[in-house]
């Protein structure tokens, strides 16, 4: 019972004994005959012996300094007899690795629970740890890095100085419930389109001042972009891609080209569907700053009528990509509307809007 | 003796083990951010070499995690310094110092690529055993690295031409300092006829648009293999390809739908059918005398250049 046949090399030379293996008290006996028919027998002293930690069913375990003398058998009672001659030396330790002994069927659950665990990893961790690193990041980090994106960004385009100051003056008439600085500058571009940069920064495109009708329109613009810049959605945006890329690149690390850029676009995809989420909570949360200061949440539908007449869902492809189908908006907002709660007459927002509209209109 | 002696190194690989054992290695590495990689690739070299069989034995690879950690570690420093002075030079907004800045980065890059071909070579054959009798590479540092250096300008300022050459004159120089215990090698390749070989296959790929990519990637396979020669004392014994272009190309076609399909999934199994494909299609010709292969190689245990070429991303030979 303590005898199991083996193969043997003695490290010197690629001959393959097919040997004995005697489990002494203190030490292993390796004995075979060699090619000249003599009986050759060798010593291993158990602290010099090594298990070689493998996929297979072949035990191998090692002996001595380099060149190692090796033995290979295949004996599913060794780990046993092992066990009950040696208690207080284990020569298998547990590891991670063991599962790949298991038959196919177990590794294939175990893999397809562990890709279950990467999705949803990927599909709702990784929003949340984005969030999360966002909620951190401190705020006066996160005003100054983005002033200096503004900074860079507003060469780009020609401001509008008066325009700027006018629309500043609507903006403070509104309460935002935000401590972030809001900004506002307007810059003499046709597209209808606008904004909002960390840390309260939102630039407004004149096209879209020029089709308002009402103060209720431009006071949900604003609030749609303030809450953009309350609630962090580029810092949580800009960590959700970063960190998509990064779970990417660590999972494909090993996996071929056609791979990688499968996953490079499906993560492009899913990251649009993120920021199409942080739009429609820019919606929600605009309209309650709308609610709270009793503008008429009928701004919102109007604005979304405006987008939609301005781009046409259809060649909309542009906003599409970041923003929710403007139909869908719009009939969101025009659900929301049937619950206005009271409405406020604000004189001072009147007065600055009208000063806007004559600027506009001429 | 017999007439016909041949040789074959069978893979008994599966893509389900594979598979796992790429599972894993991405959850840990995940888990760890990161740091998790040289023991991940350090197991899936350890399945890949004991699903190698010759002549009845495994092949078995030694190398550690552990070893490969600390490879892992001076590789990512070589490379943060890199960036460290490409970003310096760049931040000062001085002209002159940015250029210098790229300069350097672009230098060192280069010059990392023969150090970490070097080291890898030197490190993945010293771990790498048959019937406990190890693999070796005696190629001196130095030596590679001028010749590389030379190799590069020469083909730089030739527009490419001689890149043939270049890649013979490598794989002559590693050949000829690759042991196996008491085996030695040599690669007989010339760069003339691996430069006919590289523009006709370039040429009839192009007027084919794309069909004669199989017949020329038989070629290139075949120029490498056969070329191969093996030395046992005064005995030299050739390596032969038996690959077919058609071969090949169901090869190809077949791992590409695999992947595809599966969205990248099954990708374990098409590196299996690779695997297979490669190992099948190699024949060592002549006597052999399989037990009488001896130790002659030094223990050998920086595992750097294994990390740098694995992220400088260059497939080992
Ligand atoms: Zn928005």
């Amino acid at each position: 019972m303590y005898n199991f046949s083996v193969r043997y090399h003695d490290g010197r030379l690629s001959i393959a004994h097919d040997a004995t293996l005697t489990l002494m008290p203190d030490h292993w006996l390796i004995h075979y005959r060699d090619p000249s028919g003599e009986l050759t027998s060798v010593r291993w002293t158990l602290p010099g012996i090594v298990t070689d930690e493998n996929f297979s069913h072949l035990f191998i375990f090692r002996f001595g300094e380099f060149p190692q003398q090796t033995i290979e058998c295949k004996d599913g009672n060794l780990p046993e007899s092992l066990k009950k001659r040696y208690p207080e030396r284990p020569f298998f330790k547990r590891r991670v690795t063991d599962i790949f002994k298991l038959n196919n069927t177990t590794i294939a659950g175990v893999a397809f629970t562990v890709l279950m665990l990467i999705g949803l990893g990927y599909w709702f961790g990784l929003p949340w740890l984005a969030g999360a690193v966002a909620a951190r990041f401190p705020t006066s980090a996160e005003i100054k890095m983005g002033d200096t994106m503004y900074e860079n960004m507003i060469r780009a385009y020609e401001v509008d100085d008066q325009l700027t100051a006018k629309l500043n003056d609507f903006t403070k008439a509104i309460d935002f419930k935000t401590n972030y600085p809001i900004r506002v500058t307007v810059v003499t571009e046709n597209d209808a389109n606008a904004f909002a940069l960390p840390g309260g920064n939102i630039v407004v495109f004149e096209g879209i001042l020029r089709k308002m009708k009402t103060k209720e329109e431009l006071a949900a613009l604003l609030a749609h972009e303030v809450s953009h810049v309350h609630y962090r959605h580029s810092l949580r945006n800009i960590f959700r891609s970063l960190g998509g890329y990064l779970f990417l690149s660590l999972l494909l690390n090993d996996i071929n080209g056609i791979v990688t850029i499968l996953a490079d676009n499906s993560n492009a995809l899913a990251n649009l569907t993120y920021s199409r989420e942080l739009e429609t909570e820019a919606d929600t949360k605009g309209m309650d700053v709308l609610q709270s200061n009793g503008i008429r949440l009928q701004g919102f539908v109007d604005l979304f009528a405006l987008l939609q007449s301005e781009h046409g869902d259809v060649g909309s492809l542009k906003l599409l990509s970041t923003h929710p189908l403007t139909e869908e908006r719009l009939r969101a907002a025009e659900m929301i509307v049937r619950g206005q709660k009271g409405v406020v007459a604000n004189r001072e927002l009147e007065k600055y809007w009208q000063v806007i509209a004559a600027a506009e209109h001429k | 003796m017999e007439q016909h002696e041949t040789r074959q190194v069978t893979f008994y690989g599966e893509g389900a083990k594979l598979f796992g054992i790429y599972i894993v290695n991405i959850l840990l590495t995940l888990v760890t951010l990161g740091l998790y990689y040289p023991w991940a690739r350090a197991a899936l070299l350890k399945y890949l070499y004991e699903e190698s069989e010759f002549e009845g034995s495994r092949f078995t690879f030694h190398g550690t995690g552990k070893e490969m950690f600390i490879g892992f570690i001076k590789a990512i420093g070589i490379f943060l310094g890199l960036y460290c002075i490409l970003f310096g030079a760049v931040a000062t907004h001085n002209m002159t110092i940015t250029l210098i800045g790229v300069a350097v980065f672009y230098i060192g890059f280069l010059l990392l690529i023969p150090i970490a071909i070097h080291g890898a070579l030197r490190y993945r054959t010293s771990r790498s055993s048959w019937r406990g009798i190890h693999f070796g590479y005696r190629g001196d540092r130095k030596e590679f690295l001028n010749m590389f250096i030379v190799g590069s300008l020469i083909t730089l300022c030739t527009f490419g031409i001689y890149g043939a050459w270049f890649v013979i004159e490598i794989r002559k120089y590693i050949f000829k300092h690759l042991r196996f215990g008491s085996i030695s090698f040599s690669y007989e390749g010339e760069g003339s006829a691996f430069f006919w070989m590289n523009l006709k296959g370039y040429m009839l790929t192009l007027i084919t648009f794309g069909i004669y990519s199989f017949w020329w990637a038989k070629d290139l396979f075949a120029y490498y293999v056969n070329n191969i020669r093996m030395y046992q004392g005064e005995t030299a014994l050739p390596f032969r390809s038996t690959a077919t272009a058609g071969g090949y190309f169901k090869l190809i076609a077949v791992n590409i739908l695999i992947i595809i399909l599966s969205l990248g999934l099954a990708t374990p199994w098409a590196i299996v059918r690779a695997m297979q494909f490669v190992f099948s299609n190699i024949h060592i010709d002549g006597p052999l005398d399989v037990n009488a292969i001896t130790q002659t190689e030094a223990d050998y245990s920086d595992a750097t250049g294994e990390d740098l070429a694995d992220m400088i991303d260059i497939g080992l030979v």
